[in-house]
This record gives structure tokens, C-alpha cells and sequence, in this order.
């Protein structure tokens, strides 16, 4: 066998696709080449689903430690790493959790597992300064529909069904703790970092339809638009100017961009 | 390529994020107590956040060494150069008086089994690995130090050892190695050689650093786990070492149930007072 055939055919042997690399292999004077190549098999095993553990810790909280690693083999079965950090590993998890039995079943496990996710994105993404409500005082009156927005590179939002930003917190303290699972929610989930700490926050559909359309390019002016159609035209503005700043007072904006008087109408 | 006076290093530790509050604390008793840090380059390779922060601000105050993962340097699969870049990017930041990788492969097929996977020691494979280190040190503008991974398993196609492996791809290549002196125990104790002849068969001037770890012996064989205190044996290799190479830079390797920073700045200097009393009375410690 050549080193590339070596390779593949050792990698197969962990991976429990064949077993043809034993031929290739010695044991010790003690133990069987089986043996010691299960200290490589099993080791890859674990060292994923322990990986996984630390970057969805709340999720495994919620499945129990023996369902959590039984998930996590069945989905490193599925998704192998293909990443030099060992950190992006769980990326695809959330969708997995979405799209497979039994778990597609439990909507819990999806939200938290995304929600895992996103604090673990939000932890080392690109750092960038913040914007205040400072930058929103400085723009006229008449500027303030062209207004765009571009948010904080480390922001993430997602809809999520179940109370998980509620109860995440108490089941880190408590793992056995009793949660209602039959409880549902409609709201989604920013999660985003201010210098190094990393912060959350529930918000509601419409509040999450407008920051998709923002995130997206859309003016504050189309953004009040979307609001009107939802909120009704009396109560748009004053919700809007709301939802507004308090992306801006929770420091999830980075930039502030406006039309100015002689630029482009 | 110029070489470094990574002797002048001293005593290092493993950096990890349990510690680095009361690093940056600079409690008195740390004074003098540690000499360099080694960071797990994957750890950084992010682009913002904590711990970038906290490795920069570390940075300020000691010296560092890079230690990577995910480098694969005996895999078939292509060199990953956007890794190579982004190790490239860190370097140019954290400006580290080495950097190192093992003598592994880490997966093929464009999967990363997070693993330091045994290569056969063949001529095949000899010339393979110094074609991507040739590659690497010219890509990175230096010289990188691989180290000795604890191996469970041998080829039936073996057809020099492991010491000789490691000659041959420092005079090949002029990368140095990063000498892991438990992993040398392991190894030999599971593939039934003596760690002496190792470490005898290691070219003086090959050697930038050394490990010192703990493992775990399940009595027919020992696993790697790098989670527990150095063991006397390996206290005495690394004894032995010391005589063989003089004074050169060593580090403790803690990378599972870490213990308070207190605990390893003891083991810290247990290596230290070893070294000198290796140093400066080889027979009697011999
Ligand atoms: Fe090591």
C-alpha cells in the first residue's frame, strides 16, 4: 500500500468503514494491533462528542449527557469535521437537529442548539467598534428615512419556538431542573458581543422582521413601512424610532449611514 | 532561515484560558517563575474577542511559542493553504520566537479527525513530509519545530525507527524538533523500545524545546492524555536529556483537568532545579 492508500484505508478504520488497515498494523508485546488501534478509534469518538459538549453545553444540559453523546456520535457520523479548528466542528448541528428523527421531533433541541451556536459565534468573531445613540442625534430630520444600518459583525439572529433564552441560563446552573417542554413561543434570538462579553436578547417577530429587512440593506424609511403593515400606520413610527435605538443602545449597530444634504435623493 | 537562541527561552508553560486572569493579575509569586508561553495556535486563528485580547495583552509581557494542531504535515491530502495563511497573519502578530506543529496527519479526504495519526516510517513517506516542510518554511519565512506525537500502533511496512525518522527530516529540511519527552516514554513503552536510544539518537542541535507531560498507563499500554503531573520516569528521561542537550528550552503541557497556575509553577520548577542539578553534576545524577 502506498502512504495515500495507508491513509485512507487507517482513516476508514476509525471512521468504522472497514478494517483493512489492521493488516498494516503491530501491536505491542502485550496487545493486538485490534487493540491498539481502538485507542485511536475510540479516542476520535470521544474527542468529537466532548468538543461538541463544550460549544452546545446548555444543549446537552437539556438532553442528559447519555443522549447528548449518543447524538452527537450519530451526527459526527453524518457531518465529520472538515475544519483545522476543532471549534467549527458543530456547525451544522442546529440543521441537523432540524432535519433528523427523533430529534426534528423535539423542537427544543433545535432552538437551543442554534442558540449554543450563536454564542459560540459571537464569542471570537471580528471585533469592530460600536455605534450609539449618539450617531442617530447627529442625522436631520428629514434624513432619517434614507438611514442604513450596518450591524455589528458579530450579530446573529434567529427565530427560535421555545422559551430557550428563558431557560438556557437555568439549566447551566441546574441541569436537573424542570422545564415546562410543552411551552411555546414566537419570538427570535439576537446574540450578539460588546468589547469581550457576549450578550442576548429576546425579541419579537416584527422587531425581528424589521432587522432582517435592515440587515438586508433596507432604509429605516422602508423599515417603518414594514412596521406600518404590522403595527398599523398610527402606532409604526414611535415603534420603529423604538426598535431602532435600542439596537443602538444595546451596541448591536456598528455603523450609521444616512443620505446628507447635495448626496444622491 | 536564521536560527533563534531558543535556548535563552528557559522554563515555559502551556497558555490556557483558565489562567489567563491571574496572569494578567501579576501575582508576585509569578514573578521570575515563568519564562515563555506556548499557545495553541487553533485558539486563535479567530478573528476578534477575548481571546485574542488576552493573548495579545500576555504577549506584552513574555515571550511565546506557537504550537499547532492542524498543520498535517504527513497527510496526502493538499497543504490547506488558507491555514497556512491565517498561522502566517498570527505570527506576523504575536511575532513568536517558534513555531511548531507534530509529525503527524491529521485526516485525508478533506476531513480533519482533530488527531495526531501515526505515519509509517518509511522512505516514502520520509520524503514526502520533508517536500511539505520544504514547502511550509518557505511559505512562512522560518523554520518550524515538529514534535514527536505518542503513537499506539506501528506499520508492518516500519523500516526505520522513529529516532532516525526525525534525523533524517531535520537534515533534510533543517525544521527542528520539538522534543515531547513523555511522549517518548509512551511510545516506548508501547512499542517495546528504550527511551534512552531515543533520545540519544536526537542530534544536539536539533532540538528547540521540550515537553513534559503526564499520561495515563493502563498496564499493557500507555495513553497520552496529558492531563495529569509528570511521572518519575519521565523526570528521569528528561534528566537524562538535559545532560545530553545542555541547557535548552522546556515547558509543561497541561491540556485536560488543568489545575490552578500555582500548581504547574511548581511542576514548573521541579523541571527547573532538575535541569540545573543535571547541569552542573551530570554523574552524580546519572
Ligand atoms: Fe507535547
Amino acid at each position: 500500500m502506498d502512504l495515500s492508500r495507508i491513509e485512507h484505508t487507517f482513516q476508514d478504520g476509525l471512521l468504522g468503514r472497514s478494517q483493512d488497515i489492521l493488516r498494516q498494523l503491530r501491536g505491542n508485546a502485550r496487545e493486538s494491533a485490534e487493540t491498539m488501534f481502538a485507542v485511536y478509534r475510540n479516542a476520535y469518538w470521544s474527542r468529537l462528542a466532548e468538543a461538541l459538549g463544550n460549544d452546545f453545553p446548555a444543549l446537552k444540559a437539556l438532553m442528559g449527557d447519555q443522549a447528548f453523546d449518543r447524538m452527537a456520535r450519530a451526527y459526527i457520523a453524518r457531518h465529520p469535521s472538515q475544519h483545522p479548528s476543532i471549534r467549527w466542528a458543530g456547525r451544522n448541528l442546529p440543521a441537523f437537529l432540524a432535519a433528523e428523527a427523533p430529534y426534528r421531533d423535539e423542537p427544543w433541541f433545535t432552538d437551543m442548539a442554534r442558540f449554543d451556536w450563536g454564542l459560540a459565534f459571537a464569542f471570537d468573531a471580528a471585533a469592530a467598534p460600536a455605534a450609539g445613540l449618539a450617531n442617530l442625534a447627529g442625522v436631520p430630520p428629514e434624513f432619517w428615512g434614507s438611514i442604513r444600518l450596518r450591524f455589528h459583525p458579530t450579530l446573529d439572529a434567529f427565530p427560535v419556538s421555545t422559551p430557550v433564552d428563558e431557560a438556557r441560563p437555568r439549566l447551566l446552573e441546574n441541569a436537573a431542573i424542570a422545564l415546562d417542554r410543552q411551552a411555546r413561543c414566537a419570538r427570535a434570538i439576537m446574540v450578539w458581543r460588546v468589547e469581550h462579553d457576549v450578550r442576548f436578547r429576546a425579541i419579537d417577530p416584527l422587531e425581528h422582521a424589521a432587522l432582517e429587512a435592515m440587515q438586508a440593506g433596507a432604509t429605516f424609511g422602508a423599515m417603518c413601512e414594514l412596521v406600518a403593515r404590522q403595527a398599523g400606520l398610527d402606532a409604526a413610527p414611535a415603534r420603529a424610532a423604538q426598535i431602532l435605538q435600542g439596537w443602538l443602545e444595546w451596541g448591536a449597530v456598528a455603523i450609521v449611514e444616512h443620505d446628507e444634504l447635495g448626496s444622491a435623493a | 532561515m536564521t536560527p533563534r537562541a531558543v535556548s535563552s527561552l528557559g522554563f515555559g508553560l502551556g497558555l490556557r484560558p483558565q489562567h489567563y486572569p491571574v496572569i494578567l493579575d501579576g501575582a508576585p509569586e509569578l514573578a521570575g517563575a515563568i519564562d515563555w508561553f506556548e499557545i495553541l495556535s487553533e485558539n486563535y486563528l479567530v478573528d476578534g474577542g477575548r481571546p485574542l485580547a488576552m493573548l495579545m495583552a500576555i504577549r506584552a509581557r513574555y515571550p511565546v511559542v506557537m504550537h499547532g494542531v492542524s498543520l498535517s504535515i504527513g497527510s496526502t491530502d493538499p497543504l490547506d493553504m488558507d491555514y497556512l495563511a491565517r498561522l502566517k497573519g498570527l505570527a506576523a502578530r504575536v511575532e513568536p520566537a517558534i513555531i511548531s506543529d507534530h509529525l503527524c496527519w491529521t485526516g485525508v479526504a478533506g476531513i480533519n479527525m482533530h488527531d495526531l495519526l501515526p505515519l509509517p516510517l518509511t522512505e516514502e513517506a520520509l520524503a514526502h513530509v520533508a517536500a511539505r516542510i520544504d514547502r511550509v518554511q518557505a511559505f512562512l519565512g522560518r523554520e518550524i519545530a515538529l514534535e514527536n506525537a505518542s503513537t499506539y500502533v506501528t506499520f508492518t511496512q516500519d523500516s526505520v525507527p522513529e529516532w532516525e525518522f526525525l534525523r533524517e527530516l531535520h537534515r533534510r529540511t533543517g525544521c527542528r524538533l520539538l522534543l515531547d519527552i513523555n511522549n517518548v516514554h509512551v511510545s516506548a513503552f508501547n512499542h517495546d523500545f528504550r527511551a534512552t536510544d531515543y533520545v540519544d539518537a536526537i542530534p544536539r542541535e536539533a532540538v528547540a524545546y521540550i515537553h513534559l507531560a503526564g499520561h495515563e498507563h493502563n498496564g499493557t499500554y500507555i495513553i497520552d492524555t496529558h492531563d495529569r503531573p509528570v511521572v518519575e520516569d519521565v523526570w528521569q528521561l528528561y534528566a537524562h536529556a538535559v545532560r545530553r542537550f545542555g541547557p535548552v528550552a522546556t515547558m509543561i503541557e497541561r491540556d485536560d483537568r488543568i489545575p490552578p497556575l500555582a500548581d504547574l509553577v511548581r511542576e514548573l520548577a521541579q523541571a527547573r532545579s532538575l535541569a540545573a542539578s543535571a547541569l552542573s553534576r551530570p554523574a552524580e545524577v546519572a
